[in-house]
């Protein structure tokens, strides 16, 4: 007879679970050598930061001209003066920042999820037949001095078994792969002093 | 948003050559500078951007809202994805 519990023994679970948590975690070293190589991108990717731009509307008084180009005069003779705008723009010194710092972060990935499934199908079927058969003949004759007599008998016997037995089996093994945050360690810490007060230090991490 | 890492130098020549790359697989080149472009494009197109010479290598990025000039490049992305949306709508 089949053992069942024989055949799922037989299933290398053990062996599925390993090669499949060795591939993730080659996979996440994989992913994870990536993202810090694009650290070092992001962190050695410079571009010139203009903090603010100052824009001061100064006083711009001016004469109305006429058409021959001689200033337009008030009834009292005053020219005439129009209240004029200047924007004077004071742009700030502009400093290196890095994509990192001004908050491009790169993406990290983790497999948060992962399944390994065997489904096995077990079919045992047996089938036995017998037949049997069994038959008397007598036979008897009589004259006037003798008598005779005769009996045969015969049995048929034939036996059949048929045994049939299957297992199918299949397995699928399913992750799931997200981006998650950037891991602190793998981060760079960004220390602002203040020039100013030197003892006001802010120290941050994306 | 993928960071799009040049090889080797910078050049004009291979960093227009990766943005026209870039443009061709649907996507959108964000802020371009000297080791690489920022770019919008399609996730299953990550290998194919990839495949161009001209590229160390393609890794996502996030934009940290904390960061000091987050809001200052949020208007750089938006402002070149409007330039290049006009030219596709023609």
């Amino acid at each position: 007879m089949p053992n069942v519990g024989a055949e799922l023994a037989s299933v290398p679970f053990g062996k599925m679970i390993y090669d499949m948590a060795s591939a993730i975690a080659r996979s996440q070293v994989a992913l994870d050598k990536a993202s810090i190589e694009l650290v070092k991108v992001l962190a050695n990717t410079t571009f010139d930061y203009v903090p603010d731009v100052v824009e001061t509307l100064m006083p711009n008084p001016r004469q109305i001209k006429g058409a021959n180009g001689s200033p337009v005069m008030d009834n009292n003779g005053n020219p005439v003066t129009v209240t004029g705008v200047l924007v004077q723009t004071d742009v700030g010194d502009s400093f290196p920042l890095t994509l990192l710092q001004a908050g491009v972060n790169p993406t990290f990935y983790a497999f948060t999820n992962s399944t390994i499934e065997v489904k096995m199908s077990i079919t045992s079927t047996q089938e036995s037949s017998n037949t049997f058969s069994a038959g008397v003949s007598v036979t008897a004759s009589a004259d006037f001095l003798f008598a005779s007599g005769s009996v045969s008998s015969h049995v048929n016997f034939s036996s059949a078994n048929k045994f049939s037995y299957s297992v199918t089996g299949s397995s699928s093994m399913s992750t799931t792969l997200a981006p998650v945050p950037p891991p602190k360690n793998m981060m760079p810490r960004f220390f602002l002093v203040n020039a100013i007060d030197p003892t006001k230090v802010t120290v941050s991490q994306s | 948003m993928y960071m799009v890492a040049f090889n080797g130098e910078f050049s004009q020549a291979s960093s227009r050559a990766i943005q026209h790359h870039v443009r061709k697989c649907n996507g959108f080149t964000l802020m371009v500078m000297k080791t690489g472009i920022i770019a919008a494009f399609d996730d299953a197109l990550v290998p194919v951007v990839q495949s161009h010479p001209d590229v160390k290598l393609v890794g996502g990025v996030t934009l940290n809202p904390q960061g000091y000039a987050a809001d200052r490049l949020q208007r750089i992305f938006a402002e070149n994805l409007s330039k290049q949306l006009e030219i596709k709508g023609e």
